[in-house]
Protein backbone atom coordinates (compact mmCIF):
# COMPACT_ATOMS: atom_id res chain seq x y z
CA UNK A 1 0.00 0.00 0.00
CA UNK A 2 1.27 3.35 -1.08
CA UNK A 3 1.64 6.00 1.57
CA UNK A 4 -0.85 7.92 -0.46
CA UNK A 5 -3.52 5.46 0.06
CA UNK A 6 -2.75 5.19 2.86
CA UNK A 7 -3.26 8.70 4.09
CA UNK A 8 -6.25 9.14 2.17
CA UNK A 9 -7.71 6.13 3.83
CA UNK A 10 -6.79 7.83 7.34
CA UNK A 11 -8.22 10.71 6.09
CA UNK A 12 -11.39 9.36 5.11
CA UNK A 13 -11.81 7.38 8.39
CA UNK A 14 -11.06 10.33 10.44
CA UNK A 15 -14.01 12.57 8.56
CA UNK A 16 -16.54 9.24 9.01
CA UNK A 17 -15.90 9.24 13.09
CA UNK A 18 -16.21 13.26 12.57
CA UNK A 19 -19.37 13.13 10.92
CA UNK A 20 -20.60 10.51 13.15
CA UNK A 21 -20.14 13.23 16.35
CA UNK A 22 -21.08 16.06 14.82
CA UNK A 23 -24.49 13.91 13.36
CA UNK A 24 -24.88 13.20 17.87
CA UNK A 25 -24.69 16.64 18.20
CA UNK A 26 -26.16 18.72 15.59
CA UNK A 27 -29.53 18.70 17.76
CA UNK A 28 -27.80 20.49 20.41
CA UNK A 29 -26.27 22.64 18.00
CA UNK A 30 -29.72 23.83 17.37
CA UNK A 31 -30.97 23.98 20.26
CA UNK A 32 -27.63 26.07 21.65
CA UNK A 33 -27.46 23.26 24.04
CA UNK A 34 -23.58 23.18 23.59
CA UNK A 35 -20.01 24.26 24.20
CA UNK A 36 -18.01 26.88 22.31
CA UNK A 37 -15.35 24.48 21.37
CA UNK A 38 -17.59 22.06 20.03
CA UNK A 39 -19.68 25.23 18.52
CA UNK A 40 -16.93 26.14 16.71
CA UNK A 41 -15.67 22.53 15.82
CA UNK A 42 -19.09 21.32 14.27
CA UNK A 43 -19.12 24.58 11.89
CA UNK A 44 -15.36 23.83 10.27
CA UNK A 45 -16.70 20.39 9.99
CA UNK A 46 -20.16 21.73 8.54
CA UNK A 47 -18.45 24.19 6.11
CA UNK A 48 -16.20 21.21 4.21
CA UNK A 49 -18.83 18.35 4.73
CA UNK A 50 -22.03 18.81 2.66
CA UNK A 51 -23.34 15.69 3.90
CA UNK A 52 -23.16 17.23 7.48
CA UNK A 53 -25.01 20.62 5.77
CA UNK A 54 -28.01 18.49 4.90
CA UNK A 55 -28.71 16.85 7.99
CA UNK A 56 -28.18 20.33 9.83
CA UNK A 57 -30.61 21.80 7.14
CA UNK A 58 -32.96 18.47 8.22
CA UNK A 59 -32.80 18.99 11.68
CA UNK A 60 -33.37 23.00 11.00
CA UNK A 61 -36.56 22.02 9.22
CA UNK A 62 -37.79 19.73 11.70
CA UNK A 63 -37.18 22.43 14.31
CA UNK A 64 -39.19 24.75 12.34
CA UNK A 65 -42.36 22.71 11.39
CA UNK A 66 -43.01 21.60 14.51
CA UNK A 67 -42.52 25.52 15.51
CA UNK A 68 -44.88 26.47 13.36
CA UNK A 69 -47.99 24.80 15.35
CA UNK A 70 -47.07 26.84 18.99
CA UNK A 71 -48.19 25.80 21.90
CA UNK A 72 -51.85 27.35 22.11
CA UNK A 73 -52.35 29.63 25.54
CA UNK A 74 -55.01 29.09 27.75
CA UNK A 75 -57.45 31.08 27.63
CA UNK A 76 -58.32 33.48 29.74
CA UNK A 77 -61.76 31.89 30.99
CA UNK A 78 -59.46 28.73 31.94
CA UNK A 79 -56.99 30.71 33.64
CA UNK A 80 -59.38 32.79 35.59
CA UNK A 81 -61.57 29.60 36.70
CA UNK A 82 -58.08 27.56 37.36
CA UNK A 83 -57.13 31.02 39.71
CA UNK A 84 -60.71 31.41 41.40
CA UNK A 85 -60.53 27.70 41.71
CA UNK A 86 -57.58 27.31 44.11
CA UNK A 87 -58.32 30.57 45.79
CA UNK A 88 -61.05 28.53 47.11
CA UNK A 89 -59.24 25.96 48.11
CA UNK A 90 -56.59 27.47 49.16
CA UNK A 91 -59.21 29.23 51.79
CA UNK A 92 -59.54 25.72 53.62
CA UNK A 93 -55.84 24.47 53.73
CA UNK A 94 -53.50 24.77 55.83
CA UNK A 95 -49.68 25.18 55.41
CA UNK A 96 -47.40 22.42 56.96
CA UNK A 97 -46.45 23.70 60.36
CA UNK A 98 -42.73 23.50 61.69
CA UNK A 99 -43.36 20.33 63.49
CA UNK A 100 -44.81 18.62 60.55
CA UNK A 101 -42.20 19.86 58.68
CA UNK A 102 -39.89 18.18 61.30
CA UNK A 103 -41.43 14.91 61.70
CA UNK A 104 -41.75 14.20 57.99
CA UNK A 105 -38.55 15.91 56.82
CA UNK A 106 -35.66 14.06 59.28
CA UNK A 107 -33.97 14.21 55.78
CA UNK A 108 -33.41 18.42 55.91
CA UNK A 109 -32.12 17.70 59.48
CA UNK A 110 -29.46 15.78 58.81
CA UNK A 111 -28.78 18.04 56.01
CA UNK A 112 -28.23 20.69 57.61
CA UNK A 113 -26.04 18.95 59.81
CA UNK A 114 -24.31 17.36 57.58
CA UNK A 115 -23.78 20.71 55.76
CA UNK A 116 -23.01 22.44 58.91
CA UNK A 117 -21.11 20.61 61.21
CA UNK A 118 -20.52 23.97 63.25
CA UNK A 119 -24.48 23.45 64.22
CA UNK A 120 -23.71 19.74 65.01
CA UNK A 121 -21.23 20.85 67.58
CA UNK A 122 -23.02 23.60 68.81
CA UNK A 123 -25.85 21.00 69.73
CA UNK A 124 -23.80 18.42 71.41
CA UNK A 125 -22.04 21.24 73.53
CA UNK A 126 -25.75 22.40 74.35
CA UNK A 127 -26.87 19.35 75.31
CA UNK A 128 -22.99 18.42 77.04
CA UNK A 129 -23.68 21.80 78.74
CA UNK A 130 -27.22 21.03 80.22
CA UNK A 131 -26.38 17.92 81.38
CA UNK A 132 -23.51 19.13 83.62
CA UNK A 133 -25.50 22.09 84.81
CA UNK A 134 -28.89 19.55 85.79
CA UNK A 135 -25.77 17.46 87.77
CA UNK A 136 -24.80 20.70 89.40
CA UNK A 137 -28.43 21.98 90.45
CA UNK A 138 -29.30 18.66 91.42
CA UNK A 139 -26.02 18.53 93.80
CA UNK A 140 -26.75 22.33 94.78
CA UNK A 141 -30.13 21.87 96.21
CA UNK A 142 -29.80 18.12 97.68
CA UNK A 143 -30.82 18.23 100.70
CA UNK A 144 -30.46 22.22 101.88
CA UNK A 145 -32.06 21.68 105.07
CA UNK A 146 -32.24 25.73 106.22
CA UNK A 147 -34.41 27.05 108.85
CA UNK A 148 -35.23 30.88 108.75
CA UNK A 149 -38.03 33.51 109.93
CA UNK A 150 -39.08 34.32 106.56
CA UNK A 151 -36.86 36.56 105.27
CA UNK A 152 -33.28 35.88 105.00
CA UNK A 153 -31.33 34.49 102.30
CA UNK A 154 -31.63 30.86 103.03
CA UNK A 155 -35.18 30.78 103.11
CA UNK A 156 -36.21 27.05 102.40
CA UNK A 157 -39.34 25.55 103.44
CA UNK A 158 -37.74 22.29 103.89
CA UNK A 159 -38.65 19.61 106.33
CA UNK A 160 -36.97 19.83 109.47
CA UNK A 161 -33.87 17.73 110.07
CA UNK A 162 -33.21 14.20 110.30
CA UNK A 163 -31.22 13.38 113.48
CA UNK A 164 -29.81 10.20 111.70
CA UNK A 165 -28.46 12.71 109.02
CA UNK A 166 -26.76 15.09 110.78
CA UNK A 167 -23.12 13.72 111.33
CA UNK A 168 -22.23 16.53 113.71
CA UNK A 169 -22.67 20.24 114.81
CA UNK A 170 -19.70 22.37 113.16
CA UNK A 171 -20.49 25.61 114.81
CA UNK A 172 -23.13 27.54 116.81
CA UNK A 173 -22.31 31.47 116.85
CA UNK A 174 -25.21 34.14 117.70
CA UNK A 175 -25.87 37.62 116.45
CA UNK A 176 -24.95 39.86 119.22
CA UNK A 177 -28.20 41.57 120.60
CA UNK A 178 -30.23 39.54 118.86
CA UNK A 179 -31.90 36.05 119.56
CA UNK A 180 -30.78 35.12 115.60
CA UNK A 181 -28.39 31.92 115.64
CA UNK A 182 -26.25 30.33 112.85
CA UNK A 183 -25.37 27.08 112.80
CA UNK A 184 -23.21 24.96 111.16
CA UNK A 185 -23.72 21.54 111.00
CA UNK A 186 -22.68 18.79 108.70
CA UNK A 187 -24.27 15.52 106.77
CA UNK A 188 -23.01 14.29 104.02
CA UNK A 189 -21.80 17.73 103.10
CA UNK A 190 -21.57 20.64 105.43
CA UNK A 191 -24.39 22.67 105.19
CA UNK A 192 -25.96 25.64 107.29
CA UNK A 193 -28.88 26.77 108.96
CA UNK A 194 -29.83 30.19 110.08
CA UNK A 195 -32.99 31.19 111.59
CA UNK A 196 -34.72 32.52 114.98
CA UNK A 197 -34.40 30.22 118.41
CA UNK A 198 -38.01 30.25 118.39
CA UNK A 199 -38.10 28.24 114.80
CA UNK A 200 -38.12 24.61 115.41
CA UNK A 201 -35.62 23.42 113.37
CA UNK A 202 -33.02 25.57 114.83
CA UNK A 203 -34.11 23.83 118.16
CA UNK A 204 -33.73 21.00 116.87
CA UNK A 205 -30.59 21.36 115.95
CA UNK A 206 -29.12 22.83 118.69
CA UNK A 207 -30.65 19.98 120.91
CA UNK A 208 -28.85 17.71 118.63
CA UNK A 209 -25.85 19.30 118.95
CA UNK A 210 -26.53 19.85 122.79
CA UNK A 211 -26.70 16.44 123.52
CA UNK A 212 -24.38 14.72 120.77
CA UNK A 213 -21.61 16.68 119.47
CA UNK A 214 -18.30 15.57 120.08
CA UNK A 215 -16.85 18.87 120.50
CA UNK A 216 -17.24 20.47 123.66
CA UNK A 217 -16.88 23.98 122.67
CA UNK A 218 -19.81 23.79 120.26
CA UNK A 219 -21.42 21.87 122.87
CA UNK A 220 -20.95 24.69 124.73
CA UNK A 221 -22.10 26.97 122.65
CA UNK A 222 -25.12 25.12 121.83
CA UNK A 223 -26.36 25.14 125.50
CA UNK A 224 -25.61 28.66 126.12
CA UNK A 225 -27.60 29.78 123.36
CA UNK A 226 -30.57 27.09 124.54
CA UNK A 227 -30.77 28.68 128.38
CA UNK A 228 -32.40 31.72 126.29
CA UNK A 229 -34.81 29.58 125.67
CA UNK A 230 -35.85 27.34 128.71
CA UNK A 231 -39.41 27.91 129.00
CA UNK A 232 -39.79 24.92 126.33
CA UNK A 233 -40.00 21.66 128.16
CA UNK A 234 -37.79 19.74 125.24
CA UNK A 235 -35.08 22.53 125.75
CA UNK A 236 -35.07 22.03 129.37
CA UNK A 237 -35.12 18.07 129.03
CA UNK A 238 -31.82 18.45 126.90
CA UNK A 239 -30.36 21.41 129.65
CA UNK A 240 -31.30 18.11 132.13
CA UNK A 241 -29.61 15.61 129.51
CA UNK A 242 -26.39 17.90 129.41
CA UNK A 243 -25.89 18.31 133.23
CA UNK A 244 -26.22 14.52 134.05
CA UNK A 245 -24.19 13.25 130.67
CA UNK A 246 -22.02 15.86 129.09
CA UNK A 247 -18.53 14.74 130.07
CA UNK A 248 -17.60 18.29 130.10
CA UNK A 249 -17.94 19.74 133.46
CA UNK A 250 -17.89 23.86 132.12
CA UNK A 251 -21.16 22.81 129.67
CA UNK A 252 -22.91 20.84 132.71
CA UNK A 253 -22.31 24.02 134.77
CA UNK A 254 -23.87 25.92 131.44
CA UNK A 255 -26.86 23.46 131.31
CA UNK A 256 -27.23 23.95 135.52
CA UNK A 257 -27.57 27.82 134.91
CA UNK A 258 -29.79 27.73 132.36
CA UNK A 259 -31.74 25.22 134.71
CA UNK A 260 -31.71 27.68 137.71
CA UNK A 261 -35.37 29.44 137.06
CA UNK A 262 -37.35 26.29 136.87
CA UNK A 263 -35.55 24.38 140.36
CA UNK A 264 -38.37 25.69 142.74
CA UNK A 265 -41.47 25.39 139.59
CA UNK A 266 -39.86 21.73 137.86
CA UNK A 267 -39.50 18.96 140.49
CA UNK A 268 -37.88 17.31 137.74
CA UNK A 269 -35.26 19.94 137.32
CA UNK A 270 -34.92 20.31 140.93
CA UNK A 271 -34.50 16.64 141.12
CA UNK A 272 -31.73 16.78 138.45
CA UNK A 273 -30.10 19.21 139.99
CA UNK A 274 -30.45 17.10 143.36
CA UNK A 275 -28.82 14.30 141.00
CA UNK A 276 -26.03 16.37 140.05
CA UNK A 277 -25.59 17.74 143.60
CA UNK A 278 -25.27 14.69 144.90
CA UNK A 279 -23.51 12.71 141.94
CA UNK A 280 -21.20 15.01 139.54
CA UNK A 281 -17.30 14.97 140.15
CA UNK A 282 -17.12 18.57 139.58
CA UNK A 283 -16.99 20.59 142.41
CA UNK A 284 -17.84 23.62 140.51
CA UNK A 285 -20.68 22.02 139.47
CA UNK A 286 -21.81 20.79 142.70
CA UNK A 287 -21.23 24.07 144.58
CA UNK A 288 -23.38 25.49 141.92
CA UNK A 289 -26.07 23.41 142.12
CA UNK A 290 -25.95 23.48 146.35
CA UNK A 291 -26.30 27.17 145.43
CA UNK A 292 -29.32 26.51 143.31
CA UNK A 293 -31.31 24.09 145.56
CA UNK A 294 -30.36 26.54 148.54
CA UNK A 295 -33.87 28.71 148.49
CA UNK A 296 -35.74 24.90 148.05
CA UNK A 297 -33.64 23.85 151.46
CA UNK A 298 -37.00 23.70 152.80
CA UNK A 299 -38.48 20.82 150.11
CA UNK A 300 -37.90 17.31 152.16
CA UNK A 301 -35.73 15.96 149.23
CA UNK A 302 -33.74 18.68 149.46
CA UNK A 303 -33.45 18.77 152.55
CA UNK A 304 -32.20 15.45 153.34
CA UNK A 305 -29.57 16.00 150.43
CA UNK A 306 -28.38 18.62 152.37
CA UNK A 307 -28.69 16.70 155.67
CA UNK A 308 -26.60 14.27 153.96
CA UNK A 309 -24.21 16.25 152.37
CA UNK A 310 -23.37 17.82 155.63
CA UNK A 311 -22.70 14.58 157.27
CA UNK A 312 -20.54 12.66 154.73
CA UNK A 313 -19.52 14.36 151.62
CA UNK A 314 -16.00 14.05 150.96
CA UNK A 315 -15.91 17.54 149.41
CA UNK A 316 -15.02 19.88 152.70
CA UNK A 317 -16.77 23.00 150.71
CA UNK A 318 -19.49 21.29 150.11
CA UNK A 319 -20.39 19.63 153.46
CA UNK A 320 -19.54 23.05 155.00
CA UNK A 321 -22.24 24.91 152.91
CA UNK A 322 -24.57 22.18 153.34
CA UNK A 323 -24.04 22.22 157.00
CA UNK A 324 -24.08 26.06 156.90
CA UNK A 325 -27.70 25.91 154.89
CA UNK A 326 -29.03 23.61 157.14
CA UNK A 327 -27.76 25.88 160.28
CA UNK A 328 -29.90 28.06 158.92
CA UNK A 329 -32.61 26.80 157.71
CA UNK A 330 -35.78 26.68 160.61
CA UNK A 331 -36.82 23.86 162.50
CA UNK A 332 -39.06 21.71 160.84
CA UNK A 333 -42.57 20.91 163.16
CA UNK B 1 -27.27 28.43 45.11
CA UNK B 2 -28.17 31.62 47.39
CA UNK B 3 -31.60 33.24 46.55
CA UNK B 4 -30.34 36.37 46.00
CA UNK B 5 -28.70 35.26 42.75
CA UNK B 6 -32.29 34.96 41.41
CA UNK B 7 -32.44 38.55 41.93
CA UNK B 8 -33.10 40.25 38.43
CA UNK B 9 -35.03 43.20 37.73
CA UNK B 10 -37.96 41.65 35.41
CA UNK B 11 -41.40 42.43 34.48
CA UNK B 12 -43.78 40.01 36.08
CA UNK B 13 -46.78 38.38 35.31
CA UNK B 14 -48.61 38.21 32.00
CA UNK B 15 -47.11 41.65 31.18
CA UNK B 16 -43.75 39.85 31.11
CA UNK B 17 -44.72 37.13 28.43
CA UNK B 18 -42.65 38.50 25.04
CA UNK B 19 -45.12 40.22 22.38
CA UNK B 20 -44.36 38.37 18.82
CA UNK B 21 -42.88 40.90 17.45
CA UNK B 22 -40.02 40.33 19.58
CA UNK B 23 -40.03 36.67 18.25
CA UNK B 24 -37.93 35.36 15.08
CA UNK B 25 -35.21 37.64 15.28
CA UNK B 26 -31.53 37.05 14.13
CA UNK B 27 -31.09 33.25 13.57
CA UNK B 28 -32.50 32.52 17.20
CA UNK B 29 -35.36 30.11 17.41
CA UNK B 30 -38.60 31.88 18.17
CA UNK B 31 -39.85 29.66 20.68
CA UNK B 32 -36.46 29.09 22.13
CA UNK B 33 -36.46 32.76 21.94
CA UNK B 34 -39.79 32.77 23.99
CA UNK B 35 -38.89 29.98 26.48
CA UNK B 36 -35.88 31.66 27.29
CA UNK B 37 -37.23 34.92 28.14
CA UNK B 38 -40.27 33.50 29.93
CA UNK B 39 -37.77 31.45 31.97
CA UNK B 40 -35.98 34.87 32.75
CA UNK B 41 -39.09 36.60 33.72
CA UNK B 42 -39.26 33.83 36.25
CA UNK B 43 -36.26 34.92 38.09
CA UNK B 44 -37.00 37.38 39.62
CA UNK B 45 -36.86 38.19 43.11
CA UNK B 46 -39.64 36.28 44.70
CA UNK B 47 -37.43 35.67 47.69
CA UNK B 48 -39.68 37.89 50.12
CA UNK B 49 -42.86 36.74 48.73
CA UNK B 50 -41.71 33.56 49.56
CA UNK B 51 -40.96 34.25 52.71
CA UNK B 52 -43.98 36.34 53.61
CA UNK B 53 -45.87 33.23 51.99
CA UNK B 54 -43.94 30.84 54.50
CA UNK B 55 -44.85 32.99 57.03
CA UNK B 56 -48.38 32.18 56.47
CA UNK B 57 -49.51 35.07 53.86
CA UNK B 58 -51.44 33.66 51.56
CA UNK B 59 -51.84 37.04 49.86
CA UNK B 60 -48.12 36.93 49.21
CA UNK B 61 -48.84 33.41 47.77
CA UNK B 62 -51.89 34.52 45.72
CA UNK B 63 -49.09 37.31 44.01
CA UNK B 64 -46.52 34.20 43.64
CA UNK B 65 -48.83 31.50 42.16
CA UNK B 66 -49.95 34.61 39.53
CA UNK B 67 -45.93 34.61 38.45
CA UNK B 68 -46.24 31.14 37.41
CA UNK B 69 -49.68 30.10 37.01
CA UNK B 70 -49.78 30.88 33.34
CA UNK B 71 -46.76 28.73 31.76
CA UNK B 72 -48.10 25.73 34.39
CA UNK B 73 -51.21 25.79 32.70
CA UNK B 74 -49.95 25.96 29.47
CA UNK B 75 -47.44 22.85 30.43
CA UNK B 76 -49.89 20.87 31.67
CA UNK B 77 -52.50 21.64 29.34
CA UNK B 78 -50.29 20.52 26.47
CA UNK B 79 -48.74 17.44 27.90
CA UNK B 80 -52.66 16.54 29.30
CA UNK B 81 -54.31 17.51 26.15
CA UNK B 82 -57.87 18.10 28.57
CA UNK B 83 -58.66 21.12 30.12
CA UNK B 84 -60.41 19.74 32.75
CA UNK B 85 -57.01 17.43 33.51
CA UNK B 86 -54.88 20.38 33.20
CA UNK B 87 -57.10 22.25 35.46
CA UNK B 88 -56.63 19.31 38.14
CA UNK B 89 -52.58 19.35 37.69
CA UNK B 90 -52.92 23.22 38.21
CA UNK B 91 -54.97 23.04 41.44
CA UNK B 92 -52.70 20.49 42.46
CA UNK B 93 -49.57 21.58 41.88
CA UNK B 94 -49.93 24.46 43.73
CA UNK B 95 -52.06 23.32 46.77
CA UNK B 96 -49.22 21.04 47.11
CA UNK B 97 -46.54 24.13 47.13
CA UNK B 98 -48.48 26.16 49.43
CA UNK B 99 -48.31 23.20 52.03
CA UNK B 100 -45.12 22.60 51.73
CA UNK B 101 -43.62 25.85 50.94
CA UNK B 102 -42.17 25.46 54.36
CA UNK B 103 -40.02 23.49 53.29
CA UNK B 104 -38.73 25.17 50.43
CA UNK B 105 -34.80 26.18 51.78
CA UNK B 106 -33.61 28.39 48.46
CA UNK B 107 -31.38 26.11 47.29
CA UNK B 108 -32.95 26.22 43.71
CA UNK B 109 -35.33 28.59 42.21
CA UNK B 110 -38.65 28.57 42.99
CA UNK B 111 -39.13 28.68 39.46
CA UNK B 112 -37.74 24.91 39.35
CA UNK B 113 -39.31 23.77 42.49
CA UNK B 114 -42.81 24.29 41.47
CA UNK B 115 -41.90 23.10 37.80
CA UNK B 116 -40.58 20.23 39.58
CA UNK B 117 -43.31 19.78 41.73
CA UNK B 118 -45.97 20.27 38.37
CA UNK B 119 -44.11 17.94 36.18
CA UNK B 120 -43.91 15.02 38.44
CA UNK B 121 -47.84 15.37 38.64
CA UNK B 122 -47.91 15.61 34.77
CA UNK B 123 -45.58 13.11 34.23
CA UNK B 124 -47.86 10.89 36.79
CA UNK B 125 -50.66 11.95 34.45
CA UNK B 126 -49.02 10.12 31.05
CA UNK B 127 -48.31 7.68 33.07
CA UNK B 128 -51.98 6.44 34.02
CA UNK B 129 -52.82 7.61 30.60
CA UNK B 130 -50.54 5.14 29.29
CA UNK B 131 -51.78 2.40 31.58
CA UNK B 132 -55.44 3.07 30.19
CA UNK B 133 -54.35 3.30 26.52
CA UNK B 134 -56.31 6.44 26.02
CA UNK B 135 -53.40 7.32 23.21
CA UNK B 136 -56.36 8.50 21.06
CA UNK B 137 -56.28 12.22 20.23
CA UNK B 138 -59.58 12.90 21.44
CA UNK B 139 -60.27 14.75 24.37
CA UNK B 140 -63.01 15.46 26.54
CA UNK B 141 -62.98 19.78 27.55
CA UNK B 142 -64.34 21.06 30.72
CA UNK B 143 -67.78 21.11 29.03
CA UNK B 144 -67.83 17.82 28.29
CA UNK B 145 -67.66 17.81 24.67
CA UNK B 146 -65.50 15.91 22.46
CA UNK B 147 -62.26 17.91 20.94
CA UNK B 148 -58.97 16.91 19.14
CA UNK B 149 -56.24 17.36 21.74
CA UNK B 150 -53.61 18.03 18.24
CA UNK B 151 -56.08 20.94 18.36
CA UNK B 152 -54.22 22.33 21.63
CA UNK B 153 -51.55 24.11 19.29
CA UNK B 154 -52.32 27.25 18.20
CA UNK B 155 -53.30 28.03 14.69
CA UNK B 156 -51.02 31.14 14.40
CA UNK B 157 -52.65 32.13 10.95
CA UNK B 158 -55.92 31.05 11.28
CA UNK B 159 -58.32 32.70 9.07
CA UNK B 160 -56.01 34.32 6.94
CA UNK B 161 -55.90 31.34 4.30
CA UNK B 162 -58.08 28.73 4.32
CA UNK B 163 -55.91 25.95 2.63
CA UNK B 164 -52.90 26.83 5.16
CA UNK B 165 -55.19 27.00 8.00
CA UNK B 166 -56.26 23.44 6.64
CA UNK B 167 -52.13 21.90 6.23
CA UNK B 168 -51.46 23.53 9.57
CA UNK B 169 -54.53 21.72 11.51
CA UNK B 170 -53.09 18.60 9.47
CA UNK B 171 -49.75 19.20 10.64
CA UNK B 172 -50.66 19.93 14.19
CA UNK B 173 -52.44 16.48 14.41
CA UNK B 174 -49.38 14.73 12.85
CA UNK B 175 -47.38 16.32 15.94
CA UNK B 176 -49.93 15.51 18.25
CA UNK B 177 -49.50 11.92 17.24
CA UNK B 178 -46.22 11.46 16.86
CA UNK B 179 -45.61 13.48 20.70
CA UNK B 180 -47.94 10.85 22.15
CA UNK B 181 -45.76 7.76 21.05
CA UNK B 182 -42.92 9.36 23.13
CA UNK B 183 -42.29 8.57 26.96
CA UNK B 184 -43.73 10.08 29.53
CA UNK B 185 -40.59 11.11 30.29
CA UNK B 186 -39.29 12.05 26.49
CA UNK B 187 -42.15 13.88 26.27
CA UNK B 188 -41.40 15.54 29.25
CA UNK B 189 -37.98 16.34 28.21
CA UNK B 190 -39.10 17.56 24.63
CA UNK B 191 -41.79 19.76 25.65
CA UNK B 192 -39.51 21.67 28.45
CA UNK B 193 -37.27 22.18 25.97
CA UNK B 194 -38.91 23.17 22.57
CA UNK B 195 -41.85 24.79 23.18
CA UNK B 196 -40.66 26.23 27.11
CA UNK B 197 -37.08 26.82 25.68
CA UNK B 198 -35.40 25.70 29.14
CA UNK B 199 -32.00 24.62 29.09
CA UNK B 200 -31.21 20.84 29.32
CA UNK B 201 -29.61 21.85 33.05
CA UNK B 202 -32.41 23.10 34.44
CA UNK B 203 -34.86 20.14 32.56
CA UNK B 204 -32.64 18.11 34.50
CA UNK B 205 -32.62 19.66 38.07
CA UNK B 206 -36.60 19.59 37.32
CA UNK B 207 -36.65 16.07 36.69
CA UNK B 208 -34.12 15.02 39.52
CA UNK B 209 -31.58 13.93 36.98
CA UNK B 210 -28.67 15.00 35.46
CA UNK B 211 -28.11 17.36 31.93
CA UNK B 212 -26.44 14.36 30.78
CA UNK B 213 -29.35 12.54 31.01
CA UNK B 214 -32.09 15.02 29.91
CA UNK B 215 -29.34 15.26 26.88
CA UNK B 216 -29.65 11.78 26.04
CA UNK B 217 -33.52 11.67 26.65
CA UNK B 218 -33.73 14.91 24.05
CA UNK B 219 -31.75 12.94 21.90
CA UNK B 220 -33.65 10.15 21.78
CA UNK B 221 -37.18 11.69 21.57
CA UNK B 222 -35.92 14.18 18.71
CA UNK B 223 -35.29 10.98 16.42
CA UNK B 224 -38.73 9.31 17.49
CA UNK B 225 -40.40 12.35 16.92
CA UNK B 226 -38.61 12.84 12.87
CA UNK B 227 -39.09 9.28 12.15
CA UNK B 228 -43.20 9.31 12.99
CA UNK B 229 -43.20 12.44 11.25
CA UNK B 230 -41.36 10.96 8.51
CA UNK B 231 -43.68 7.78 8.50
CA UNK B 232 -46.86 10.09 8.52
CA UNK B 233 -46.11 12.02 5.29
Amino acid sequence: MSFELYFELQSRRDTNMKCDWVRQNILFYVYNEIEDDARYEIEQHLGRCPECATELKATRKFQAELSETPVAEPTPNLLAASRMRLQEALETTRQGGLWQRLILEPAIWLRQIRMAPALAAAIFMVGFGGGIGATYNWVANRPSIVANDGNDKYSNPASPVEASAITGIRSVTQAPGSNQVNIKYDTVLTQEAQGSLNDQRIQQLLLFAARNNYNSGVRMDSVDVLTQAPGESNVREALMYVLQNDTNPGVRLKALDGLSGFVRQDNQVRDGVLRALIGDTNSGVRMQALRLVEPMKTDSNVRSVLTKLAQTDQNVSIRSQARTMMAQMPEMD
Amino acid sequence: MPADSYAVAFPVGESSRPRRAEQGSGNQNPITMRGSLAAQSNRIDDTSLIREAQEGNRAAFEVLVRHYDQSVLRLALHLTGSESDAQDVYQEAFLKAYKNLGSFRFECSFYTWIYRIVTNLCLDHLRKRNVRKEEAPVAVDASGEEYSRLEQFADVRSGANPERDLMQRELGRKIGTALSALTPRERMVFELKHYHGLKLRTVGEMLNTTEETAKNTLFRATQKLRASLAEMR
